[in-house]
């Protein structure tokens, strides 16, 4: 490919929680800045760029927000650069600063991305009624709730597949200090009596509202082999986008996620990804969309996805364990998001996930999608260079 | 805006026009650095943050601009300070704290080595200089913002 390699040598994040009032932006953004240079034992006067990526403004009404940014990142005269793809911003800002190093411009890079969800309302931000249009007042579940409807209807999967997901998630995320919650109670049985939201996403099913930041540590190989710290290669990178709506498209499997998909293991010289993957931090916003990408990514054959759920592929004690983290099910500041997964399997391969560690993991995929279904953002991480 | 009637604008090449108002609320939080600052000057004490180089930034730099360290020595300054610059407001609009003609200034606070914006309400443009020296006035019932100080007046009237 020609490209230089990059390794993370420093992940870091916030303890992630509904309202940080204790904190402005830039207080949360430094936080898990901090615990990324931390681990990489670095300073931010050793960061030669940063690249930063959040969800839309409209979110917290801040215009731009890398501008004032800026002191809190000692960035003065260095090169900061902002991504924007929606809810996959964390993911493809990671890519970003993976390729400011990978093309040899930068050797080490800073890369963060939050969101402080509680500065306003993301559900109805993004919802805004337009002229020539008729408002839906859907939000994000009343958007994807048809999609799984037509999932389960082409798939035939059971009603309990989505409760069974986050249960797992739920029960994961009380292995994670960081994750926004910590609820280690629920069994099948409670989460199909919780509230319908969205038929046919119940209240269990939908990520909460999360203030949190992540940032990554990413280096040259040169700088990389001088460091004494764990490290994860990065092996291969895509992105894939479409139109949120065109005649024919397949909202349940979308074009741009397989094509992505695709790219990503050819890259990475994948040839059976539920073979050689040994965990996967994938985005997963409404439980159903795990059996829906388990199948997206090409783990399962078409309609094959529930099944693995139903058989705890996806549980950590499994063969393909799903977001041992906790997911987005758990935790979900927007613009971090993508980032906490890109971060997480880095994590895995460096050994450095603690309780939810996945044993023995070398080889790792980090997963996020946004906006429509539409714009897709994966990469693969390793324990060793190749 | 439910229910409204869609006000359209026919265009000559056929194009359509409607016109959008966005409205939406939001929260801020300032985190503890700034929201010291704000709550100081509602007890009548302007405060600001020391620099790794020793500069005293006033209103406070949250992080060192320079190097990005968190600042969290504190140094009172005075309520008085000298105009660095200054541009003439003639007719202050209706959301202005001054209902009369003032100027809006860069004051640099005694203690402080970086200018504040602020207003400062003299009696004319021509009373106006560089180098002038005003003196804060406080507002009777402050709440903690930057309009505790309702504005600058100079020494001596």
């Amino acid at each position: 490919m020609g490209a230089n390699r990059c390794a993370v040598v420093g992940v870091g994040q916030t303890n992630h929680t509904s309202v940080r009032a204790d904190v402005s932006i830039a207080g949360l953004v430094r936080e898990a800045v901090d615990r990324a240079l931390e681990a990489a034992g670095m300073t931010l006067a050793d960061i030669d760029a940063i690249v930063i990526g959040k969800a839309p403004d409209m979110l917290e009404g801040v215009m731009m927000p890398e501008l004032w940014l800026t002191d809190a990142l000692a960035a003065s005269g260095k090169p900061v650069f902002r991504v924007h793809t929606a809810g996959s911003v964390g993911g493809s800002t990671a890519i970003v600063a993976a390729q400011h190093v990978m093309s040899g411009v930068h050797k080490r890079v800073l890369t963060v991305a939050f969101e402080k969800q509680s500065d306003g309302n993301a559900m109805w931000a993004l919802s805004v009624p337009t002229p020539f249009g008729v408002p839906v007042h859907a939000g994000a579940g009343g958007y994807f709730s048809p999609i799984i409807r037509s999932y389960m209807r082409r798939s035939g999967a059971p009603a309990h597949i989505g409760a069974m997901v986050a249960v797992k998630d739920r029960t994961n995320a009380c292995k994670n200090p960081y994750a926004h919650l910590h609820e280690p109670d629920w069994t099948l049985e409670k989460a199909l009596e919780t509230p319908m939201l969205w038929d046919p996403v119940r209240f269990i099913e939908t990520c909460p509202s999360s203030d949190g930041a992540a940032a990554l540590v990413m280096v040259s190989e040169d700088v990389a082999d001088t460091m004494n710290v764990p490290k994860a290669w990065v092996h291969s990178t895509a992105m894939r986008s479409e139109p949120t709506m065109f005649a024919g498209r397949n909202q349940v499997s979308p074009r741009a996620g397989e094509l992505c998909a695709e790219d990503l293991y050819r890259k990475a010289g994948i040839t059976n990804p539920l073979e050689e993957i040994d965990v996967c931090e994938v985005y997963v916003p409404f439980s159903w969309f795990e059996p829906m990408w388990l199948e997206n990514l090409g783990f399962a054959p078409r309609d094959h996805g529930w099944r693995f759920v139903e058989d705890g592929v996806t549980e950590m004690t499994g063969k393909l364990p799903f977001n041992p983290s906790g997911g987005v099910l758990s935790t979900n500041p927007i613009g971090a998001s993508g980032m906490i997964r890109f971060g997480e399997a880095a994590m895995q391969v460096m050994g450095l996930a603690g309780e939810h560690q996945i044993d023995g993991a070398r080889k790792a995929m980090g997963h996020a999608y946004g906006g429509g279904s539409q714009f897709f953002a994966m990469w693969i991480v390793g324990a060793d260079k190749n | 805006m439910a229910g409204d009637k869609l006000q359209v604008t026919f265009e000559a090449d056929g194009s359509l026009s409607a016109p959008l108002t966005l409205f939406y609320p939001y929260n801020r939080t300032l985190g503890t650095t700034v929201a010291r600052f704000l709550s100081s000057l509602a007890d009548k004490r302007i405060e600001g943050t020391k620099a790794q180089d020793g500069r005293v930034f006033v209103p406070p730099a949250e992080f060192d601009p320079s190097t990005g360290t968190p600042l969290t020595e504190w140094v009172q300054v005075g309520d008085e300070g000298t105009v660095v610059q200054w541009s003439w407001q003639p007719a202050p609009f209706e959301d202005n704290t001054l209902d009369q003609p003032f100027a809006w200034a860069l004051i640099l606070l005694d203690g402080a080595d970086v200018p504040m914006l602020h207003a400062v309400q003299a009696k004319a443009a021509a009373t106006m200089s560089i180098g002038m020296r005003v003196k804060a006035v406080w507002a009777e019932d402050r709440t903690p913002e930057i309009s505790a100080i309702r504005c600058f007046e100079p020494v001596g009237g």
